[in-house]
């Protein structure tokens, strides 16, 4: 099943810089796939089409076999609870506790307190962070964060999770942790698009690779490896 | 389940950004203050220039030989223009009478042999600014009295002058208070804005993971609503106190050092409670929209 699908993906910034090119790309249902390439080659761009943050400016876009770029503007929130995030700088609520920061996904979707109060510890046992689980995000270090943001972006088990630069400000020993849960997830079913330059984490892991160079797709390798040296 | 979330994240967000919270609602209190402070004083000063206004009358005096027919003529075409309201003969021996009333004990009374007082009709009108067109009624082509009438006596000078003052006052009030509420708007907006624009990344992570446009706008909506409400009533209790035991004080006694004692002072009765009132549901109002139009920018995630 193609979990996701870009058929001749343009994306042109108002600034008529064209951030893709011409993209086509199926990512099946449970592939773990590394999107590499320098910056402003056009990964941040991918993922933030793919989330609808912004509209492709030609072609379609298909999440589970939808196209989202027919998607109405209210829909939008319908797909995002089926993607989960998780960014370079974690984005986590600084004044909400660990266990608030993951419990707010859930809230935001309205889903029922029981629920949230089983839900929020299975998931952060599953980070390994069960025992910080009233500390704040700055008592945290960058590893244990991005674990929160995990365990955010993975609490409502979307089928979809999308990781950009997730190791970007982590040591290598981190970023390691950090991949092992990731794979997990991945293992479990879930489909994970990673956004990175981290070449010790492409070539360690040899999954499938897409490498992006100005707007374009000049490689496509399963089990691959970052590039070139 | 949603009411209690809304409620308690509204709650929690005043507890977590007390000081920005703190900031809006003195901002509301402070400018609703002046703008209440000022719609009293000019209330109260226009209730003060009206009363005067409703008090003119016109004195119409009578030639002393005027035949009864004439008066009775006279007295009828009055009553049958548009403009007056009331219509009241007082004679001769009338007139005599209420003179020695007013000036009781006096040595003037010893000084009057007979009635030189003239008998005359006093006109109070519907729209007391027509005044002088009623006055010109009473002279004919050439400009002179109609026949039978003496005199016609309203003070235009005094009427004349006490209309542009009215005039004047109520516009330039108008014009501040207009100043007044753009000033408040303003500084509440961007109160506002600044508190939710320290919150953006909280937006932003609501939106990211799914939540509704609605679902991120209402805490803040009932946010900018007790914002508003708090800051407004804080403004009105402190307007109240200040006006019951400063304004009105000063008020009367400025209304008694200028012996104008029949004078209504508006701003004391119930009629004040529109402000109060109106104060209120500006806050409120003022909080709701800065709000809902401060977070348009932020929920385009």
């Amino acid at each position: 099943m193609n979990m996701i699908e870009f058929r001749n993906v343009t994306k042109i910034y108002d600034d008529n810089t064209a951030a893709l090119k011409n993209i086509n790309l199926v990512i099946k249902k449970g592939e773990f796939l590394f999107l590499v390439g320098p910056s402003g080659s056009g990964k941040s761009t991918f993922i933030k089409l793919l989330i609808k943050e912004f509209e492709s400016t030609t072609g379609t876009i298909h999440v589970a076999g939808r196209n989202i770029c027919k998607l109405k503007t209210g829909r939008v929130p319908q797909l995002r609870r089926n993607i989960g995030c998780i960014f370079q700088d974690f984005k986590l609520l600084p004044n909400k506790t660990v266990y608030e920061n993951v419990a707010f996904t859930l809230e935001v979707i309205g889903k029922p307190s029981y629920i949230i109060k089983v839900q929020v510890p299975q998931v952060l046992k599953l980070v390994g962070l069960y025992q910080r689980i009233n500390s704040f995000p700055h008592q945290l270090s960058g590893g244990e964060q991005q674990r929160v943001s995990i365990a955010r972006a993975f609490v409502n088990r979307p089928p979809i999770l999308l990781a950009d630069e997730p190791t970007g400000n982590l040591d290598p020993t981190t970023s390691d942790g950090i991949m092992k849960l990731l794979s997990r997830i991945n293992l479990i079913g879930t489909t994970v698009v990673m956004a990175t330059h981290d070449k010790s984490v492409v070539n360690s892991m040899r999954r499938r690779v897409v490498e992006l160079e100005n707007g374009e797709i000049i490689r496509d390798q399963k089990r691959g490896v970052y590039g070139e040296q | 389940m949603r009411a209690r979330y809304y409620f308690g994240e509204t709650f929690a967000n005043f507890k977590r950004n007390f000081l920005m919270a703190f900031t809006a609602i003195t901002t509301v209190a402070i400018t609703l203050f002046m703008v209440g402070l000022f719609s009293i004083i000019v209330y109260d000063v226009l209730g003060v220039l009206n009363s005067i206004k409703s008090q003119v009358e016109v004195a119409v005096y009578m030639e002393d030989n005027i035949s009864d027919e004439l008066r009775v003529y006279l007295e009828e075409e009055i009553k049958s223009w548009d403009e007056i309201e009331d219509l009241r003969f007082i004679s001769k021996d009338k007139a005599l009478e209420r003179f020695r009333e007013e000036n009781e004990g006096s040595d003037i009374l010893k000084e009057i042999q007979g009635n030189p007082l003239p008998a005359s009709f006093e006109i109070t009108l519907r729209d007391p600014e027509k005044v002088s067109q009623v006055a010109v009624r009473f002279l004919n082509k050439d400009g002179e009295f109609i026949e039978g009438i003496d005199d016609v006596i309203y003070g235009q000078n005094y009427v004349d002058k006490l209309f542009s003052i009215i005039a004047i006052v109520g516009t330039i009030a108008m014009l501040i208070i207009i100043m007044l509420l753009l000033a408040t708007i303003v500084l509440i907006y961007n109160t506002i804005r600044l508190s939710i624009h320290a919150r953006r990344k909280e937006i932003e992570v609501m939106k990211l993971v799914g939540a509704s446009n609605w679902f991120v706008r209402i805490p803040f909506l009932f946010e900018g609503f007790f914002e508003g409400f708090l800051g407004s009533l804080i403004a009105g209790i402190i307007l109240y106190f200040l006006s019951k035991f400063l304004l009105i004080r000063g008020e009367m006694a400025l209304v008694d050092t200028m012996r104008i004692k029949d004078l209504a002072i508006v701003g004391s009765g119930e009629v004040s409670v529109y402000i109060y009132v109106g104060l209120i549901v500006l806050g409120v109002l003022v909080g709701l929209i800065s709000s809902a139009l401060a977070l348009r920018r932020y929920l385009k995630v």
